[in-house]
């Protein structure tokens, strides 16, 4: 699994992906997870297969006692499947999740952890010395959907916004950006199904600054690829299946 | 504990339970084969006389045994419970024990020498109460066998009442077929059940 360090400040970004040990017919995908000096947040943890590479990585950052925090972004399974195993490992955890979803996400095996249901309207996560900001970004794609937002260190984690469809071992930030749209093209497309729900995620986000755009799949955007991204998705029509 | 063997005790569970729900059908058939029979009885009159405390015996047995497999039912839902958590146990062991090889050099690998230990514990704890509920299990389905066995000699009593019976003699002995065949019916899927019972056991 590669770690990249994405931003060191009072606290610490980390982003995993790649796993060169992923069964092929599985979609890869990309974890976060923030660090403070006692705690850590792990961010659409992953899928079962993942669990055993994502924890091990995460083993070099933290020790599992001081994991306390989880959010799942929406129900999906690359996103939170693993949530039963993690419920054998982090007895003392908490989850954050859709408030929608929590009878939904109880299947993956949710007895020992906590979970912290998000209202529709977000909220916000306190790991101590900083506190994130839980957007609403629901039907992008998940009818109850979340990004996170932290104002510190100007990144926003926007889950299946901004994904792509990548070969395995792409870099992790975009670094052409008229080359990088093909891959994401579909993906939006095909999985955002409301224009309506675009355009208030648009207006939400264009209020904050963001430095950096990291997306479950694919790779980060940063700088002034973060507007160019924001630009184009607001010009692209989604739910073309119908 | 391997996940190969949760896998078939998931299997003998929902056999268990779908056998079950069988013997539940065929109580009930009792039930209403009970009433028939109380029905003719009461038309046939002197001519039936030794049926009529039969009926209320049949019907008496078929309640017996709804309610015993409607408590056995409780048990075989506590096993399906048991056997999901162990499946989950199962697999926390391998996933973390695969963790362990993975983060070997990692800095805090160490750290999850508590919860893989844990986990063992919850799967052996879970794996003794399961057996432990095995066995209460086969005893209460030894129980549902004494009202099966009974219903088969009030079945041949039945024969001979009916044989006094006069024009209604087809008709009660079509109920003591029915009774027969039901307890025969019973007898055969708990002894369907004690054996899906005894695998898992012999997996153990």
């Amino acid at each position: 699994m590669k770690m990249t360090k994405i931003y060191e400040g009072s606290h610490q970004w980390v982003m995993f992906g790649r796993d060169p040990h992923r069964p092929e017919k599985i979609i890869d995908t990309n974890q976060y997870m923030v660090r403070t000096a006692d705690r850590c947040l792990l961010m659409d943890p992953g899928g079962i297969e993942l669990f055993a590479p994502m924890l091990a990585a995460v083993l070099h950052h933290a020790p599992v006692e001081e994991i306390t925090d989880l959010f799942a972004s929406h129900q999906d399974p690359d996103i939170i499947s693993s949530l039963g195993l993690w419920d054998q490992a982090l007895p003392n955890a908490k989850l954050h999740a859709a408030q929608l979803w929590e009878g939904f996400l109880r299947h993956f095996g949710c007895e020992a952890i906590e979970y912290l249901p998000i209202p529709d309207h977000g909220g916000t996560i306190n790991l101590g010395s900083v506190e994130l900001q839980i957007v609403p970004a629901h039907y992008l794609h998940s009818s109850a959907n979340f990004h996170i937002y932290d104002p510190q260190a100007k990144i926003l984690m926007s889950g299946d916004v901004g994904a792509a469809l990548e070969a395995p071992g792409a870099p992790v930030f975009v670094d052409n950006f008229e080359a990088h749209i093909e891959k994401m093209r579909y993906f939006h497309q095909r999985w955002m199904p409301s224009n309506q729900a675009k355009r208030a995620w648009l207006e939400r986000v264009r209020k904050l600054d963001v430095q950096i755009l990291a997306p479950q799949h694919g790779r980060m955007f940063k700088g002034d690829d973060v507007r160019r991204f924001l630009d184009w998705f607001e010009a692209l029509q989604v739910g073309i299946a119908v | 504990m391997q996940i190969k063997q949760t896998k078939s005790q998931f299997v003998a569970v929902a056999s268990i339970a779908a056998e079950l729900s069988a013997v539940m059908e065929v109580a009930k058939e009792i039930s209403l084969a009970a009433a028939n029979a109380k029905a003719i009885a009461f038309r046939a009159g002197e001519k039936a006389k030794g049926f009529q405390p039969i009926t209320d015996f049949i019907n008496e047995l078929a309640k017996d045994t709804i309610g015993l497999v409607n408590n056995i039912n409780d048990y075989a839902f506590l096993l399906y419970r048991l056997t999901v958590n162990e499946q989950r146990l199962a697999e926390a062991c391998g996933r973390f024990e695969q963790v362990e090889r993975l983060a070997r050099g990692a800095r805090y690998a160490e750290s999850l020498a508590g919860p893989l230990q844990q986990a063992r514990q919850k799967a052996q704890a879970g794996r003794r109460e399961f057996t432990i509920h095995v066995a209460e299990l086969l005893v209460k389905l030894a129980e549902v066998m004494h009202p099966a066995r009974a219903a088969r000699v009030i079945a041949a009593n039945s024969r001979i009442e009916a044989s006094q019976a006069g024009e209604y003699l087809q008709s009660l002995q079509a109920v003591a077929e029915s009774v027969d065949n039901a307890a025969q019916i019973i007898n055969d899927k708990v002894h369907r059940c004690r054996s899906a019972l005894t695998v898992i056991n012999l997996a153990d």
